[in-house]
């Protein structure tokens, strides 16, 4: 791949905890939860999906199939070249529904409604029903690395036609089964905790959050742009802080990024004091002079919140603002132009990503 | 310059052996894996027969060398048992391993121990030895799990695009490597058999509870089965330095969308077509090149018609030997396409085609028919794998001799 080659994103479709689907709105009005699940403020889907089809979706196919088509009339673009998604868990809901009807029933008298709807690539598979794609098709389930995985893949696919458009999103949700599972395994805080307190909190566990964001990327940009992806590294399970950093380090250095050219940094901390050590220790070393944005509070914690993530990214480089709710205090925020976004997730301390992002 | 790719390894278990010469002796023998379900806990043991490994969980613990970690599922365990003879296979020292990526594929991870713990998982007041399986309804968790424990640290991924998912990670392995991305990267996936999928797909009505007939006139359906395969891709750069000569070369791939029905392929196999075509086209091959196809071939009705069509309309009137390798296997579904593309390596290694067991009629919409025999005379250069999914996602691989 062509260092130098830049990803355009050139449309984004989303829908989250917050009220994002509309461009014109950048986190104007902000949605507090006071409990610790934080889950999608959904839009018209009679606008984006015809009745019949309506009917026979569930929730999160609803939202996903929406996310994925404000995405394509955003970038202006009526069938895209291929379809890549991301999901942590699937559709669990269906899968769950399945499951329970099957153990309940002892293996009998079983619709595959909920089995068909709970497969992990049934996503992909809908929009390139909706939009007629014969094109490129794939999904990746890698926990918190499944976007950036499937980010990676676009930019693997347009090295080898870097003039396709490429519709790659996530979809998560907070099912109620996950939240079962996540308080078992100790993801998510025991206490509770208004969302927009979360990075107050010194406690370990985060809070749920669901969402689906699609994005048109491209090897050339176009009318409706909003920035350019420079270059994705990921990091797994980084040992100790002197790796980390030194990762991060080597990743500017490939890219040929000053650190006093980055104007603001993307934090993916989560609020767990255990598993945001290494984001902490980066905004005290490397990043220290450079002004840091968080969005978790916003959109609670799933598998590919990042994608949330990129949207504030590109979100900032083509509105050249940010909004305060995303500001942590120090260093002071004094911005003239925004040229370039650095954004830093974590999932469970062991799914790190870099993603660099240019105007 | 994009690199080449090439295969330096491979690893495999299914129901026909728990290793390569298992599995070649049992393709060899025509001995199938079809039976009663004996260590799945499901009511349908007998009624609905598949390929299953007859290794308890513990004998497969036992195998892969794993002695009191816990969490493992049948799928890592599978995975993991594969992993290891390719890494073996391949020659990969300690380093070399942690220099490899990793992308497997599953289409269900570890539902078959998610399923049973399920009312203990999520009844939080309950504490017990079940608490190892927690997160295991999570897809990607296996991926992690045989990644840390054979020591890969570099690009790790998982893939679930139903039954073409392995042929999928083999193929992002592949632009991985040509892009130069990386110099190594191991790429298959892990399936186990799991009353969640026996009685999705029985609910689909797509099971044969007799033995499969794929492309056969009178086919039913298909059958289940377990198991799992990893490929070690390795680029020209680092074949070039080493001395041991590369199995084979991965020459094509294509994977393209079917658009038309979430659970059905369209009856002219579009997908099929266009992912066979796309391969050749990645390869520079015309179709004349192509001397076997391994067809995904599950004996469903509606997908040997397809890939039927599909090989019709890109081949015409030179259709190659042909032949789907599902009745010995049963249908391994995220592990069918890296099954299937060990099977492959086999074949060029050895240059035999493996016959389509169980044809007996011919189909009727179509003019052409599998293999029926081993053929062990044949000269074998390019081989075709497919492997086709729900969701209309179809992919297709080719293979070379080097």
């Amino acid at each position: 791949m062509d260092e130098r080659q830049h990803y355009y994103i050139n449309g984004i479709g989303i829908i989250s905890p917050q009220k994002t689907f509309e461009h014109d709105q950048f986190l104007q009005e902000i949605c507090a939860y006071e409990s610790n699940v934080l889950t999608c403020i959904i839009p018209s889907f009679k606008t984006y999906i015809s009745p019949g089809q309506l009917r026979r979706l569930s929730r999160m196919h609803r939202i996903g199939l929406t996310a994925a088509t404000m995405c394509l009339r955003d970038a202006n673009v009526q069938v895209p070249d291929g379809i890549i998604t991301a999901s942590g868990y699937g559709f669990l809901e269906e899968t769950e529904k399945f499951l329970t009807e099957m153990l309940e029933r002892n293996e009998k008298q079983l619709t595959p409604t909920y089995f068909i709807q709970g497969t992990y690539n049934a996503l992909a598979g809908l929009i390139a029903l909706s939009t007629k794609c014969l094109g490129y098709n794939n999904t990746y389930v890698s926990k918190g690395f499944a976007f950036e995985n499937a980010l990676h893949d676009v930019m693997l696919q347009l090295s080898e036609n870097s003039t396709s458009n490429f519709l790659v999103g996530s979809s998560d949700e907070a099912a109620k089964v996950l939240y079962a599972i996540g308080m078992r395994a100790q993801y998510y805080k025991v206490e509770n905790i208004p969302n927009l307190k979360l990075f107050d909190s010194q406690t370990t566990g985060t809070i749920q959050g669901e969402g689906s964001a699609f994005f048109m990327v491209s090897g050339a940009p176009s009318a409706t742009t909003w920035c350019a992806i420079k270059d994705l590294q990921m990091v797994y399970t980084p040992q100790h802080e002197g790796e980390f950093n030194l990762a991060l380090t080597s990743f500017l250095e490939v890219n040929k990024i000053k650190l006093s050219e980055i104007d603001v940094w993307v934090s993916g901390a989560s609020g767990n004091i255990e598993h945001d050590h290494l984001l902490h220790h980066l905004e005290k070393t490397v990043l220290q002079q450079t002004p840091q944005i968080r969005f978790k509070h916003l959109c609670g914690e799933y598998c590919t919140a990042v994608s949330f993530g990129l949207w504030i990214g590109a979100s900032i480089l083509k509105k050249q603002s940010i909004p305060d709710i995303l500001k942590v205090s120090t260093p002071e925020f004094s911005l003239e132009k925004i040229e370039t976004v650095l954004i830093v997730n974590q999932y469970l301390n062991r799914n790190y990503s870099f993603v660099l992002l240019k105007k | 310059m994009s690199q080449r790719v090439f295969i330096t390894g491979y690893g495999i278990i299914t129901s026909i052996g728990k290793n390569t010469q298992e599995n070649f002796q049992s393709l060899t023998l025509r001995r199938c894996g079809f039976g009663e379900l004996s260590i799945l806990d499901t009511i349908h043991q007998k009624d609905l027969p598949a390929c299953e490994i007859k290794l308890h969980d513990q004998e497969l613990r036992e195998a892969a060398g794993i002695k009191t970690e816990k969490g493992y599922t049948r799928t890592a365990l599978l995975g993991l048992l594969a992993l290891q003879e390719a890494i073996h296979s391949a020659g990969l020292s300690l380093t070399d391993i942690r220099n490899s990526g990793l992308i497997s594929a599953t289409t269900t991870g570890g539902i078959r121990e998610f399923e049973k713990f399920f009312y203990q998982i999520t009844d939080l007041q309950q504490q017990g030895d079940f608490d190892q399986f927690t997160d295991t309804a999570n897809p990607g968790e296996h991926c992690e799990r045989i990644a840390d424990h054979v020591g890969i640290r570099q690009c790790i991924a998982t893939v679930s695009t139903a039954c073409s998912s392995s042929a999928n990670a083999i193929m992002q392995g592949a632009q991985l490597i040509k892009a130069k991305k990386i110099d190594r990267v191991i790429c298959g996936g892990a399936e186990a058999l799991s009353k969640f999928t026996v009685n999705g797909f029985n609910s689909l009505m797509i099971v044969d509870p007799e033995h499969c007939r794929p492309f056969d006139n009178t086919r039913k359906g298909l059958n289940l089965g377990e198991g799992a395969a990893y490929l070690v891709l390795e680029s020209e750069a680092l074949v070039n330095q080493k001395r041991r000569k590369p199995l084979a070369e991965l020459k094509g791939y294509g994977n393209a969308n079917d658009s038309f029905h979430l659970t059905a392929s369209s009856p002219e196999g579009t997908g099929a077509f266009n992912a066979m075509n796309l391969a050749l086209s990645v390869a520079g091959f015309s179709a004349a090149d192509v001397d076997y196809i391994n067809a995904h071939g599950t004996a469903t009705e509606n997908n040997d018609l397809s890939e039927g069509m599909g090989i019709q309309r890109l081949f015409r009137e030179q259709v190659p030997y042909f032949s789907s390798t599902k009745p010995y296997t049963g249908h391994t579904l995220a592990a069918a396409g890296s099954i299937e593309a060990v099977f492959c390596m086999m074949a060029l290694q050895h240059q035999i085609i493996w016959p389509n067991l169980n044809f007996s009629s011919q189909m009727q919409e179509i003019t052409i028919s599998p293999v029926r025999e081993m053929m062990q005379n044949t000269v074998l250069k390019n081989i075709l794998s497919n492997s086709f999914g729900f969701g209309g996602n179809t992919s297709s691989l080719l293979f070379s001799l080097v």
